[in-house]
């Protein structure tokens, strides 16, 4: 096995242990990144920074080299969010999460792989680049997080920072086989994650294991005065969190998902279940509020709010400059010469469900629609820690499969958009391979401030699955 | 003659030593983007933290203007297109405003007028456009992300006299409050004013905006244009459409500038970025005990203590600065009267012209007034003597004699040396006395030259008329 494989917290070891220097590291990052990353297409821009010198900080980020959505500012690493409106547009400081990184001593390697603005779940919508699931080229690696997801699975990075609106961390992660979590909504500061829909906007966590994300998430996590919708985790140590036991914690399982689930998947929860029952948990059926309704609600949602985080793009100080006409003719000429389909489908959304006379139709309705959703979690998580149930109704789908039908690919979401809309924290853990070789994951979801919890039943379903034991199996790692 | 409805949008840059979501300096006057930042020139990813002081200064004037506060208040994102506006939507409030109601006192202080407000919201403002050559746009971001309050009044004015004593009224408030510089020329309070007829059956007519009014005056002017042109249509059976216009101050009228058919759709969205204002009825509690004395309340109790003139009343309750200096020169000089005038007149004026800082205190001042009522300077002399006060720190007596400003003659002393003036004119004394009462004048004059003015020019007056009069016309 390449030390490009390793652990964050076992690579933070043997940083310290003397056997491995951040130098080794990051030629390993980037060896792996020369060899994979040409058929892979995770990364949009890479980071020529030499490794840190000296001894290792006391961080366990120390030396670690990971990569960033290209939706998030770093100084100097340009934050295109895979749009050609956006090309080569660097952010002039660092985004709060990065911030603490660097400061942590983290290695930045570059910016990974989106669909444009974070709208998408395969990855496919990006300009200029389309990413492929490192554990099969035919298949996506799930979106938006795509790059990200497939970065870290194959050993590109030994985390990343992604973003999650409707399920754009826990999705690809899901089908690239890496664990993905989000922590309640506010918990990691948006300052300097290019907007796609603010109220359900996240910076979320991508790492091979759930006490490295439990690591990243400490460092990323807290309070900042450039967000005022930021608060801080109430976890105080979440890796320490991934080693209690979990007896007596309580799991609702959600039901009846016969009727979208794959017969993989159901077998799987069913895995999951015992899992967490011979960890101790106890576990009860719960049914999970109307995934259509939350469907629809978060399609109208997260498209009227991305019609005003994206009305900022026209032509003047950001985007292709257009001149002549009026300002909304130059406007509409840099939008459509800039914004791919999926964009300005929301976009078209966007102008539709808040226009004057029908805003409460749509948006008033949605935004209630959303109140239920959060109202009814809640109900299920008073009782229980956490909810167990699938990211997805079935692995990564193929390339291509789902491009020409937006409301199929948006089915991608299904699972993933409840704890979006309810603001919860949310953890994606990778339990087994199908027979075609692509990962399946199981979700948890949190109470509000429960990321403790969340932790310590994710880390339970990591050992009892054992996905480790199958990414032997993983064409990169099997060259 | 058909009554006019009208009704006034009042924007107020507040007072704040930043703009109202990030730390930039709120100086409109320096050179062009010196005062810009990632947030408010809308980069993506940026995100807005409101401005406390902002939100302070807002509850300030709600307070004084007996608004409601509810406890909760939050911003939405109004949407549309502008060169000016970096993130294409503008942070407003909408659904949960900073204030309900309220009410605006205007006009004469002792029978005010009562304007009924809608509320008052807070906003950033917006930045500026200015046309360059071929089409293009150049965008000076300074303004961009300044504090707004916007006060929206009911259509209760009839008149654009009434506007104006609006605008008056408001400009002395902000100032009193020093929640605003509240400068029209500057843009510190910019005004949008809307106007109606009422129709036959009662219903207000079809509205007019009125935009590009950038004095007190040109609101008045603007909406007596209006008014009259709404009536001419009305005369002439023409009906009239709901519509935005511009005033063109140079040819004083106003001009279409465009349709309210076509009118924006501003798409509001409460604005996630920022989380509700809470607590606010209780800071507004706060802010109501802070207020000082308001205008009108004190105006009427400084009219009912000392029963100043009209015009002495308005003089010394323009500013709260000097309504301070008035009551406590009042207080130590004993007579409100000559404090008022004092204030009214050449103390006003030396804070004018000098700064309100170096007007001497109230004891000094109540000094000055002393020696004057008691004739030992005389009142021409008195005036002289105000603006030495404020580089000689010496008691004003002092300064007078060191001056030569004091008086060198009075009582028994002066009607000596009038008699002994007049004395050596008999042949003028004899013509006085024959009827060319005009030379009264000449011998207070001549007087006042024997003494180089050191003199109180009417008890000189008194003195001669009574040797004058008590010599009686010579006998024939």
């Amino acid at each position: 096995m390449s030390v490009a494989d390793l652990d964050v917290l076992e690579a933070a070891a043997r940083l310290r242990d003397g056997g491995l220097t951040a130098a080794d590291l990051l030629r390993a990052a980037r060896e792996r990144i020369a060899d994979l990353d040409g058929d892979l297409g995770c990364y949009r821009w890479l980071e020529l920074a030499a490794p840190p010198a000296g001894p290792p900080g006391p961080s366990p980020l120390w030396g670690i080299p990971y990569g960033i959505k290209a939706n998030l500012w770093a100084r100097g690493a340009p934050a295109d969010c895979a749009s050609r409106l956006l090309a080569g547009w660097v952010p002039p400081a660092d985004a709060a999460a990065v911030a603490r990184l660097r400061a942590a001593g983290a290695v930045l390697l570059g910016t990974l792989n989106l669909d444009e603005f974070a709208m998408g779940s395969s990855t496919e919508h990006a300009w200029g680049l389309a990413t492929r699931n490192p554990w099969h080229p035919d298949h996506v690696p799930g979106g938006s997080s795509g790059g990200a997801a497939a970065a870290v699975a194959a050993g590109l990075a030994g985390f990343a920072l992604g973003s999650d609106t409707g399920g754009s961390v826990r999705h690809p992660a899901h089908c690239c086989g890496v664990t993905g979590l989000i922590a309640g909504y506010g918990r990691v500061s948006r300052r300097g994650l290019v907007p796609h829909a603010t109220s359900l906007d996240r910076v979320g966590v991508l790492t091979r294991s759930v006490a490295d994300a439990a690591a990243v998430l400490a460092h990323v996590a807290g309070r900042d005065a450039g967000d005022a919708t930021s608060t801080d985790l109430a976890e105080p140590d979440p890796v320490a969190a991934t080693r209690r036991v979990c007896r007596g914690l309580r799991v609702g399982w959600v039901r009846g998902l016969e009727r979208w689930a794959d017969a993989d998947t159901l077998a799987d929860q069913a895995r999951c279940r015992s899992i967490l029952a011979d960890a101790g948990a106890v576990l009860d059926p719960v049914d999970l509020p109307d995934t259509d309704l939350a469907l629809a609600a978060y399609t109208i949602l997260a498209s009227a709010e991305a019609g005003a985080d994206l009305a900022r793009y026209d032509g003047g100080h950001l985007g292709p400059r257009a001149f002549g006409g009026d300002h909304a003719a130059a406007a509409a000429a840099a939008r459509t010469a800039g914004f791919g389909a999926e964009v300005r489908l929301r976009l078209l959304t966007a102008a539709h469900v808040l226009r004057a006379g029908h805003a409460d139709r749509w948006a008033g309705r949605a935004a209630r629609a959303r109140a239920l959703i959060h109202r009814e979690l809640r109900d299920l998580l008073h009782d229980r820690h956490v909810l167990l149930l699938p990211t997805a109704a079935g692995p990564a789908f193929r390339r291509g499969e789902r491009t020409g039908d937006p409301v199929a690919m948006r089915d991608a979401d299904r699972f993933t958009v409840p704890a979006s809309l309810a603001g919860l924290p949310a953890l994606t853990v990778p339990t087994t391979l199908t027979a075609a070789g692509l990962p399946l994951s199981a979700q948890l979801i949190g109470r509000d401030d429960g990321e403790g919890a969340l932790l310590t039943l994710g880390a339970a379903l990591e050992r009892g699955a054992d996905f480790d034991a199958r990414r032997k199996e993983s064409p990169w790692r099997r060259r | 003659m058909a009554e006019a409805l009208i009704g006034l949008e009042l924007h107020v840059r507040l007072a704040t030593r930043t703009k109202l979501f990030c730390g930039c300096r709120v100086d409109p006057a320096a050179a062009p983007n010196t005062h810009v930042c990632p947030v408010c020139a809308g980069l993506p990813g940026a995100l807005p933290a409101p401005n406390a002081a902002a939100v302070r200064q807002g509850l300030r004037l709600a307070a004084a203007l007996g608004c409601t506060v509810a406890p909760d208040s939050s911003f939405a994102r109004k949407q549309y297109l502008y060169p000016d506006l970096p993130r294409n939507y503008q942070i407003t409030q909408q659904a949960r405003p900073l204030a309900r109601g309220g009410l605006l006192e205007f006009g004469d202080d002792l029978a005010p007028g009562r304007l009924t407000l809608q509320g008052i919201h807070l906003e950033e403002d917006a930045g500026r456009s200015r046309s360059v050559h071929d089409g293009r746009v150049s965008v000076d971001l300074n303004r961009a992300g300044a504090p707004l309050a916007e006060i929206v009044t009911a259509p209760e004015l009839r008149t654009g006299e009434e506007a104006y004593q609006v605008l008056r009224a408001l400009r002395r408030l902000l100032r009193w409050l020093d929640v605003s510089e509240a400068r029209m020329e500057d843009g510190d309070l910019r005004c949008d004013a809307n106007i109606s007829l009422r129709g036959p059956d009662g219903a207000p007519g079809p509205r007019v905006e009125l935009k590009n009014l950038n004095t007190a005056r040109g609101v008045a002017r603007a909406l007596e244009f209006e008014r009259a042109r709404l009536h001419a249509r009305l005369a002439d059976g023409l009906a009239s459409v709901p519509e935005t216009r511009a005033w063109n101050a140079e040819a004083r009228r106003t001009e279409p500038l465009r349709a309210k058919e076509t009118a924006a759709d501003y798409r509001f969205l409460e604005d996630p970025d920022l989380p509700p204002l809470t607590g606010l009825d209780a800071a507004a509690e706060l802010a109501r005990r802070a207020l000082p004395e308001l205008p009108g309340v004190r105006a009427r109790r400084l009219a009912r203590l000392h029963g100043l003139e009209p015009e002495l009343l308005r003089a010394v309750t323009a500013d709260r600065a000097a309504c301070d200096r008035f009551e406590a020169l009042a207080r130590y000089a004993g007579d409100a009267r000559a404090a008022a005038r004092w204030c009214a007149g050449p103390v006003a004026a030396l804070a004018r012209e000098r700064g309100a800082a170096v007007v001497p205190g109230a004891v000094r001042l109540a000094r000055l007034l002393r020696l004057e009522a008691v004739g030992r300077v005389a009142p021409p002399q008195a005036r002289a003597l105000l603006p030495l006060l404020v580089d000689d720190p010496r008691d004003p007596l002092a300064v007078a004699a060191a001056h030569g400003l004091t008086v060198a003659v009075a009582g028994a002393d002066l009607e000596a040396l009038a008699a002994a003036v007049l004395a050596e004119t008999p042949a003028q004394v004899s013509a006085y006395h024959g009827g060319k009462a005009a030379l009264l004048g000449w011998f207070v004059g001549r007087v006042l030259a024997r003494v180089d003015g050191r003199a109180d020019p009417a008890a000189v007056r008194a003195a001669v008329t009574r040797i004058l009069t008590r010599g009686g016309p010579p006998s024939p």
